[in-house]
């Protein structure tokens, strides 16, 4: 039922099997389009048979600016998850998993280092599926949410910076086995 | 519409100035800066500093020295030398508020920046300058600067000089003006770069040919557009461009675009040829094995076989291929796992009826009943089970689909069955009888006349051998009782209950919208109602229709993330006019930003006419809509296109181009501005500007093609494809299309001339100049708006695409502007009026007494039952259509009476004023307006008497469930059980009430005089 392509501007027309689920946000135009102009490749969907967007990924490759090179917080060339979404009635059919693979895939081609994403703390179901996929947490990054997903009486709550190697990282140098034990502030996150 | 390059400052000062200088123009001490830069050119005779003067200068509010900056520009532009780029700079900022009004940036600042360019352009400024054009969509300048550019970096790492020439000469040859010159300068530059690629062992980056996929797919482009079929056929194939090249190079962009102009071209063979070849890259390894394992291809591919040359030898094939990937299937993700299945099943399908039934016995039991067994097999649990199978099901013959339903579907859950499975089983069974009952196959013709008496039922049922219409109402009433037992039995047990959560659907939504869709089919809804002048309900038994939503609506409080069911809904409230009700319903689904274009519409397209109360909400019922065009369209560039000019994303910034077009020419947008303005026009409250004047209304002109994609996708869909979508059968009318959105534009349009008051402090010296002047604008408008509606109009479409009531307004308003047209130029010395005026004022005279008579006088005594009470609620769009014909009736008489007494008043020679008897008859229509009006107003007053009238909510469920005490019929019985009686639909109730009262009080809001 599910076709891979890259996404194209009229794909915004047919988003209402994500975007109306209330767990997908919906950004403003620029916002898709500056993915869509910078990372066409990373920017893919799976579509159903009548067109309806029933998945998308959007990710971008990129690197920390220059003047923090020489800091310990700094990101080499890497593929970066910016979102990712399934439709509720194409859930558990591995939709997410090949959008992920292809942005890797994307990843690898634009010879980056590693794929990373953040994820809030408290979504183990997200934490679990990435772990699936050889993901790890990086580091902890402290009150990156201004809300809490299941505690309403906090007002943030911390992510994970989950990160998988990709071929350029031979020795696997990007990724670490105790990242739980990072923990970094939102102001160092660039 | 104004692009402002300076939102965030003015540009920086060059390093040469001094301190003092610097610091006040930072600070904005824009008398300091005019001071001290005067003094500087006057000791330097720099002439830069005179232009900060300039440019300072007009950011002061006096219009002689804000517009002094526009003769600089002028000079600049006339002067033919090469500009200083800050000069440039200053002059852009200065002008900033002129760019689109007073300045074209395509005849100033464009040339101007290609013409500094040229002589400078190895400069780094070179490709800011390129930017700054692009922002503008200067599209000449632009790609003037990219060739110097391209000329000046050929055969430099740095590819992107020679693509952004390319690309910006292909939009350029997309427009009308030298197309062709720029077609073939496009089509030739890149056939090089191809040739080059294809002749190169290994091509650098520094070599001029194809090397990104962006490249190539931008060539492929530019072929399918400007080339020849042949030339992109033959290119396809080639060993280093060609489609399966590129795959192999992980490259899918190009394999997608051109089996789509293929199929559009009906190259079958070709189509074929690279399908085979690209799937079989996955089984040798060159790619890995499902890269291009869509269901799409896979479908592509059969088909193509059944149209292949040698179809019989294609389509064997297609199967060794499908075979070797069911070998694979193991390895798959369950996503490709499905499509493999699916591809079985549509091999199957479009295989013709000899391959898979050499024998031709006449078996219920055929090949494709038992491949949707297997297909359900696998994935009857399953979410999109029922969309995946629909179609095929629907193909079914009769027999098939009988055996389909009796034999194999009870049988897929296997011989020890769980609760669930049961029940999973039985809806999907549900849904597909229902789907059955809109195919052609489950009904046989019959003489519809028996000994010379109608019997109204031209079809003889094949499932319950009946006679029947279409759907067969005997199935349907069938299919209501079976899902209303099914649901009930999911509610009675508990472990079935308990069971749900872990289910990948709830049965009881599917069961419901059975039930719901089937009611609503009963009820005598179809596609095209309501009738001008009938109620929606003189066509549909409101008991049954009420019955499928309050059905719908106590499923929606059990599955309340369902956003299909939360819109049939919203359509459904809508549609009978409870439109504060569908409102609260639409809040939750939090339809904002970039998703409004495509989905607004489905609730607020003819809003002010259902229920214009909305509008006197605390929050501009529109504004964000309103906010969402106003910052995409901001500026006259596509949003975000340098980020793909600087990426080198070049099918991007062609897409993007197409989008933002798009965007400015949405039926959405045109619907935003006209339902805003037509609520303000019904509360008497005071426009701020022509909607020729709004900024989000710069491209729509008469010509322009408005694009409408309203987003159905979430709807639920049980449906053959051989019957219209549930959608078109809910729908207050046809959906927003080009004509209609036009009709809409130009109503406003003469709505605006009509209501036109000139600034009180406009006093012209020279009367008589003036109301010539305006005297000519108004003719010309109106012959402009008369001849556009008619023509509207004429169009053989365009009466499928509105309401009888929207027609009838538009038709009067034709009428009017012809109308207005003749009273106003014809003199008054005329011996006798021409027939034309007759011509028009008699339908209009007509019209009024029709819709009088049709609409309200019935109405406008108290409603002797509940269901004429409904029936006037439920009406009120063509209730406002009365009240928009009228007003404009009237408003064209006053224009009339109003132009002849400002005539009569300014020439005392009496020459002037109209012709006697076309200001009788405007007055005979102002009456007939006036009469209409009062009329209207207290048809809303009776209204709003019934409805504060205590016993509603009894009133209501008596209508919708019988009254208490009395016997029911089995439907009614059924849908009683499932809402929990009268008790459980008292809160449902409540709110229609509630939704029909808060309607009616905003139409006591609306001016009817």
């Amino acid at each position: 039922m599910a076709n891979f392509r890259r996404f194209r501007p009229d794909d915004l027309n047919k988003l209402s099997k994500c975007n109306l689920d209330p767990l997908t946000e919906t950004y403003e135009l620029s916002f898709y389009l500056q993915y869509y102009a910078k990372w066409p490749s990373l920017f893919q969907v799976a579509e159903d048979e009548n067109g309806n967007i029933i998945g998308y990924i959007m990710g971008k490759l990129e690197s920390s600016p220059d003047v923090y090179k020489f800091s310990e917080h700094y990101l080499p060339w890497h593929a970066h998850i910016t979102a990712v979404t399934v439709a509720p009635e194409a859930r558990r059919l591995g939709i997410g998993k090949l959008l992920t693979e292809q942005l890797e895939a994307a990843g690898d081609a634009g010879n980056a280092w590693f794929v990373d994403l953040f994820v809030r703390k408290t979504n183990y179901k997200a934490i679990k599926f990435y772990e699936s996929m050889g993901y790890s947490i990086f580091r902890v990054v402290k009150e990156y949410y201004g809300d809490h997903s299941t505690d309403p009486t906090q007002d943030s709550e911390d992510a994970y910076d989950m990160r998988k190697p990709l071929k350029r990282d031979v020795k696997k140098e990007h990724i670490r086995a105790d990242g739980e034990k990072h923990e970094i502030d939102p102001t160092d996150v660039w | 519409m104004a692009y402002n390059r300076y939102r965030y400052g003015p540009p920086a000062l060059k390093s040469s100035v001094d301190v003092q200088l610097q610091s006040a123009f930072s600070d904005g001490n824009w008398s300091a800066v005019i001071r001290l830069a005067a003094k500087r050119f006057a000791t330097f005779k720099d002439p830069y500093y005179e232009a900060i003067r300039v440019s300072t200068e007009a950011q002061l509010q006096g219009t002689a020295e804000k517009c002094a900056v526009l003769v600089h520009v002028d000079e600049l532009v006339r002067s033919k030398k090469t500009p200083d780029i800050n000069t440039l700079d200053l002059y852009e900022w200065a002008c900033q508020d002129f760019i689109g009004y007073e300045i074209d940036f395509a005849e100033t600042f464009g040339p101007l920046r290609a013409r500094w360019v040229k002589a400078n352009a190895s400069s780094p400024m070179a490709s800011s300058c390129l930017q700054g054009c692009l922002e503008q969509w200067d599209l000449v300048s632009a790609q003037q600067i990219a060739a110097t550019l391209d000329k000046t970096y050929a055969n430099t790492t740095d590819r992107r000089y020679m693509f952004w020439n390319i690309t910006l000469t292909f939009l350029l040859s997309c427009t009308e003006a030298s197309r062709k010159v720029y077609s073939l300068l496009t089509v030739r530059q890149l056939q090089k770069a191809a040739d080059i690629t294809e002749n190169s062992e290994k091509l650098e980056k520094t070599d001029r040919g194809l090397l990104t996929e962006e490249e190539v797919c931008l060539y492929y482009r530019v072929l399918l557009s400007h080339g020849t079929k042949e030339e992109f056929l033959a290119r396809l194939r080639s060993p280093k461009l060609g489609a399966i090249s590129q795959l192999k190079q992980g490259h899918k962009l190009l394999f997608c675009e051109c089996l789509d102009a293929l199929e559009t071209w009906g190259e079958w063979d070709t189509i074929y040829e690279l399908c085979r070849d690209a799937l079989k890259l996955g089984l040798d390894g060159s790619t890995t094995p499902f890269f291009v394992c869509d269901l799409r291809i896979w479908k592509r591919f059969i088909a193509a076989a059944t149209e292949a040359t040698n179809a019989d030898a294609a389509l064997d094939e297609v199967q060794e291929v499908l075979k070797q990937f069911i070998e694979l299937k193991d390895k798959a993700t369950p996503m490709y796992k499905k499509n493999i299945s699916l591809a079985l099943l549509e091999t199957t399908f479009r295989l013709p009826s000899t391959t898979i039934n050499p024998d031709h016995e006449d078996t219920a039991m055929s090949p494709k009943v038992v491949q949707i067994g297997l297909f359900l097999d696998q994935y009857y649990e399953r979410f999109a089970a029922f969309d995946d199978v629909k179609g095929y099901v629907a193909e079914l013959g009769y027999e098939e689909a009988k055996t389909f339903l009796e034999d194999v579907l009870p049988k897929i859950p296997g011989e020890n069955p769980t609760k669930a499975q049961q029940i999973i089983i039985k809806a999907l069974e549900c849904r597909l009888r229902y789907t059955l009952t809109t195919c052609p196959q489950t009904l046989s013709p019959h003489p519809t006349v028996v000994e010379g008496t109608d019997q109204g039922k031209p079809f003889h049922c094949r499932v319950c051998s009946k006679l029947a219409k279409s759907p067969c109402e005997g199935c349907l009433r069938k299919l209501i009782i079976d899902a209303a037992d099914a649901h009930r039995q999911i509610t009675s047990d508990k472990e079935l209950l308990a069971a749900i959560p872990r289910l990948d659907r709830d049965p009881r939504l599917d069961l419901a919208l059975v039930m719901g869709n089937s009611l609503l089919k009963l009820s005598g809804l179809r596609p095209g109602l309501p009738n001008f002048g009938q109620s929606l309900w003189q066509d549909v038994q409101p008991d049954i229709l009420l019955q499928a939503v309050l059905l719908l609506d106590t499923q929606l409080k059990v599955t309340p993330k369902d956003n299909g069911l939360r819109l049939l809904l919203v359509k459904l409230y809508l549609l009978f006019g409870c439109a504060s009700y569908a409102h609260q319903l639409w809040a939750p689904l939090d339809v904002k930003r970039t998703i409004q274009d495509a989905l607004s519409p489905l609730f607020f397209d003819r809003i002010s006419s259902i229920s214009p109360g909305l509008f006197q909400g605390t929050r501009p019922l529109m504004e964000p809509l309103r906010a969402y065009y106003t910052q995409s369209l901001r500026d006259p560039s596509p949003v975000r296109i340098w980020d793909a000019f600087s990426s080198g994303s070049y099918t991007s910034i062609l897409d993007m181009a197409e989008y933002d077009k798009k965007l400015r020419t949405s039926c959405t947008l045109v619907m935003t501005l006209v339902e805003e303005r037509r609520a303000t026009r019904l509360f008497g409250g005071k426009l701020d500007a022509d909607i020729d004047d709004h900024i989000l209304a710069t491209d729509i002109v008469e010509d322009t093609t408005l694009v409408h994609k309203t987003d159905y996708g979430s709807f639920p869909s049980l449906e053959s494809a051989n019957g219209p979508p549930i959608q078109e059968f809910i729908r207050l009318g046809p959906g927003p299309s080009n004509e209609r959105s036009h009709l809409a534009f130009l109503a406003e349009q003469y709505l605006d001339l009509l209501t036109y008051t000139p600034p009180k402090d406009y006093k012209p010296s020279k009367a008589a100049e003036a109301a010539a002047r305006d005297k000519a604008y108004a003719l010309e408008t109106l012959t402009r708006i008369n001849t556009s509606l008619t023509d509207l109009l004429h169009k053989p479409s365009t009466p499928k695409l509105l309401t009888p009531a929207e027609t009838n307004y538009y038709t009067a308003l034709s009428l009017l502007s012809a109308l207005v047209l003749t009273a106003i130029s014809l003199p008054k010395s005329e011996t006798s009026i021409p027939k034309i005026v007759s011509q028009t004022t008699q339908p209009l005279k007509t019209t009024l007494t029709t819709l009088r008579t049709g609409l309200l006088s019935p109405k406008s005594t108290v409603p002797a039952t509940t269901q004429q009470a409904i029936y006037s609620l439920c009406d009120m769009p063509s209730f406002a259509s009365v009240r928009d014909v009228a007003f404009a009736v009237k408003l064209s008489a006053a224009f009339v009476l109003s132009h002849h007494e400002k005539e009569t008043a300014r020439d005392k020679s009496g020459k002037s004023g109209l012709h006697k008897e076309v200001v009788a008859e405007m007055k005979a229509l102002e009456s007939a307006a006036a009469k209409t009006l009062g009329e209207a107003k207290g048809h809303v007053g009776v209204l709003k008497g019934v409805m504060n009238e205590s016993g509603w909510l009894d009133k209501l469920l008596d209508v919708v469930l019988g009254e208490e005490d009395r016997e029911v019929g089995e439907l009614t019985e059924k849908v009683s059980e499932i809402v929990e009686g009268r008790g459980g639909a008292e809160e449902w109730a409540g709110k229609v009430v509630d939704g029909w009262r808060e309607g009616v009080k905003g139409w006591g809001m609306v001016k009817f005089e």
